[in-house]
């Protein structure tokens, strides 16, 4: 194997990815939403059939218009629910994005019937492709997935930079936050928002498993290792960044030693969080199944 | 630790250091440089590209025997043959999916890049207002076409090669007319009525046209698009009143529709039996006979016509079928 320019892009565009869906995904994660991202990989369907009856093609811009904006309709809808209905936020997400989905089915068969729109067709962009399309600054070629996620994450960065306390608070004390006098509610609107549209423009970018498992596994591992904010936030972009560039070089490297011909870039980088996910699982000072047994030992020994 | 895990380990090493120097066995690995290096999405376009390029190119296919071209997901190891390859062929009409994009935008960077479907022109079936079916290959006459426009696309990349892509060309379109003959003969022996394609999706649009079958598909074009109930229900009658004797389930699209529709037609008292599978979006097994568009379509024929009803030999044209 060699390691070409392309693979310094394709690892590089994969970490930016990993973080920008890793810091939101860290907020969704402590709030009991990690779903969120699965959740809005179903309900674009509709976006994308009204995308296609209002503009009568599938191309790609229409396609990523519709699937934003219903992908920030499901995070609005989940809150509604949430709110006025009284019931849990899973249970919510799970109403919002079956019932965004069957209606994206019943418009499918109504108006477009002999068309593929499944978001697999239409939507889902490729990791290992993105450097056949690139943009030219000044005389260095960059891909555009780069400076899509890229862009995703400067995003992220920077509302959870400025409004950092005023998440932290709401995260964890909804009741505190809105007696200081900020909204809880519109913090979380706008962290949905936020969701939505990191989750979209990547997954147009460079495919929704990476999306769906850098919301969820890099965060969850990083609050196996701290209970603080701060360090979590840190901890899981460093785990979704490590997995982004390990798992495209596992792509590369592992599959003739085990007879594979091929693996998928996505998929290794998914699975790659999966093993780092289980490091820190075993391995936690805290949490960890290694200081568990420790303690579960010590104590049968200060018993006896 | 077992041996597995040692070796598993052992070559995560070597990998390691590979990567560290810079060097690999894949990359001494370059036995064909001065051969045409000929990439193509589906294995069919592979199939013909293979025959009419004959010694003077190698060829790969990115999708694999049984995958669904519109839900492949590509391998790290295609974004390097795509990058090495002189010559690039695809199907087009959203066929690939985003992956159409990704090509025509190679094509517009000077590259290679050839969509075989843009070469049919009024061949191609409008499945709605502006969109067209992709499944061009399913009718012999047509994909003679195509067969044609990839021997012109090689020809004026390489025309050191004419002669032999003319000559292996003449061979293989003289098969694909026996093919087609055989095909209109053996499902024009279906008794009239009984002559309808009842399949899980709308792939084969194309081979009804061309071979005067009626086509039946409980979901629309796309994968994943579920039947309606009501679908099912007209179906169900449909096979009925019209005693269609077997229905058909593809191998690269699940057969639980179909399974639906032979229980509602026996709940009717009706029996329809599965026909056999299709070869649909992908061919069969490489290497086999059904892994080759002739074999693919000779399976799809005499498999249809036997079970509706028609004569033709068991073993189909050229006696290969499984």
């Amino acid at each position: 194997m060699n390691w070409t320019p392309d693979d310094t892009w394709i690892a590089l565009t994969g970490a930016l990815c990993a973080m920008a869906c890793s810091l939101p995904g860290c907020f969704l994660v402590l709030r009991k939403m990690s779903m969120m991202g699965d959740a809005i990989s179903h309900a674009v369907l509709p976006g994308l059939a009204i995308a296609f009856l209002v503009t009568g093609e599938r191309a790609s811009l229409p396609m990523f218009l519709g699937a934003a904006a219903t992908g920030v309709l499901t995070a609005v809808f989940t809150q509604w629910i949430t709110r006025f209905g009284n019931i849990d936020q899973g249970a919510a997400m799970g109403i919002v994005f079956t019932t965004l989905f069957a209606l994206g089915l019943i418009l499918i068969v109504q108006a477009a019937d002999h068309v593929d729109l499944d978001p697999g067709c239409v939507l889902y962009g490729a990791i290992e492709f993105i450097t056949f399309d690139t943009v030219s600054l000044g005389s260095t070629e960059i891909p555009r997935a780069a400076l899509v996620n890229g862009g995703a994450l400067l995003l992220n960065l920077t509302v959870i930079a400025t409004l950092y306390k005023e998440l932290r608070i709401s995260s964890f004390d909804s009741g505190l936050a809105d007696t200081l006098g900020f909204s809880s509610g519109l913090l979380h609107y706008l962290l949905m928002t936020l969701v939505a549209v990191t989750t979209v423009a990547a997954f147009e970018s460079v495919g929704s498993i990476i999306v769906i498992a850098m919301m969820i596994v890099p965060p969850a591992a990083a609050l196996l290792l701290t209970r603080r904010l701060l360090p979590m936030l840190l901890l899981s972009s460093a785990i979704a960044g490590a997995s982004a560039v390990l798992g495209h070089w596992a792509a590369l490297i592992v599959p003739p030693l085990i007879g594979f011909e091929r693996t998928n870039t996505s998929g290794m980088i998914a699975f790659t969080a999966g093993l780092l996910f289980t490091l820190a699982w075993i391995f936690s000072p805290t949490e960890g199944l290694l200081r568990r047994r420790a303690d579960a030992l010590s104590s049968a020994d200060g018993t006896t | 630790m077992s041996d597995g895990a040692l070796s598993l380990l052992r070559g995560l090493l070597i990998g390691a250091v590979a990567w560290l120097t810079g060097c690999s066995p894949a990359s001494r690995e370059s036995a064909s440089e001065d051969r045409i290096r000929i990439v193509t999405t589906t294995a069919m376009i592979g199939d013909v590209a293979n025959i009419i390029a004959g010694e003077r190119a190698e060829v790969r296919s990115l999708i694999g025997e049984g995958v669904d071209p519109h839900l492949y997901k590509p391998a790290a190891t295609d974004l390097r043959l795509l990058k090495a390859a002189d010559l690039v062929f695809y199907n087009g009409l959203m066929l690939e999916g985003k992956m159409g994009d990704v090509l025509a935008k190679i094509g517009q960077r000077g590259g290679h890049v050839h969509a075989v479907a843009d070469d049919l022109g009024p061949y191609i079936l409008q499945s709605g207002p502006g969109h067209a079916d992709p499944h061009v290959w399913m009718d012999v006459a047509g994909w003679t076409r195509a067969a044609q426009a990839i021997t012109a696309t090689l020809t004026a990349f390489d025309p050191d090669g004419a002669a032999g892509y003319a000559q292996r060309a003449g061979t293989y379109l003289e098969e694909l007319t026996k093919l087609d003959a055989y095909a209109r003969d053996s499902l024009a022996s279906i008794p009239a009525p009984q002559r309808v394609l009842v399949t899980a999706h709308d792939a084969f649009g194309y081979m009804a046209r061309a071979y005067g079958l009626e086509v039946r598909g409980i979901q629309g074009i796309s994968t994943e698009s579920e039947a309606g109930l009501k679908d099912i229900e007209g179906l169900v009658r449909f096979l009925v009143d019209r005693k269609i004797p077997a229905v058909f389930v593809e191998t690269s699209v699940s057969e639980k529709n179909v399974q639906a529709l032979i229980e509602g037609a026996r709940a009717a008292g009706h029996e329809v039996r599965i026909g056999g599978s299709l070869f649909s979006d992908a061919m069969g097994a490489a290497g086999s006979y059904e892994g080759t568009y002739l074999g693919m379509i000779d399976h799809n024929v005499t498999t249809i016509t036997r079970a509706l009803g028609g004569n033709a030999p068991e073993k189909g044209l050229n006696g290969k079928l499984q």
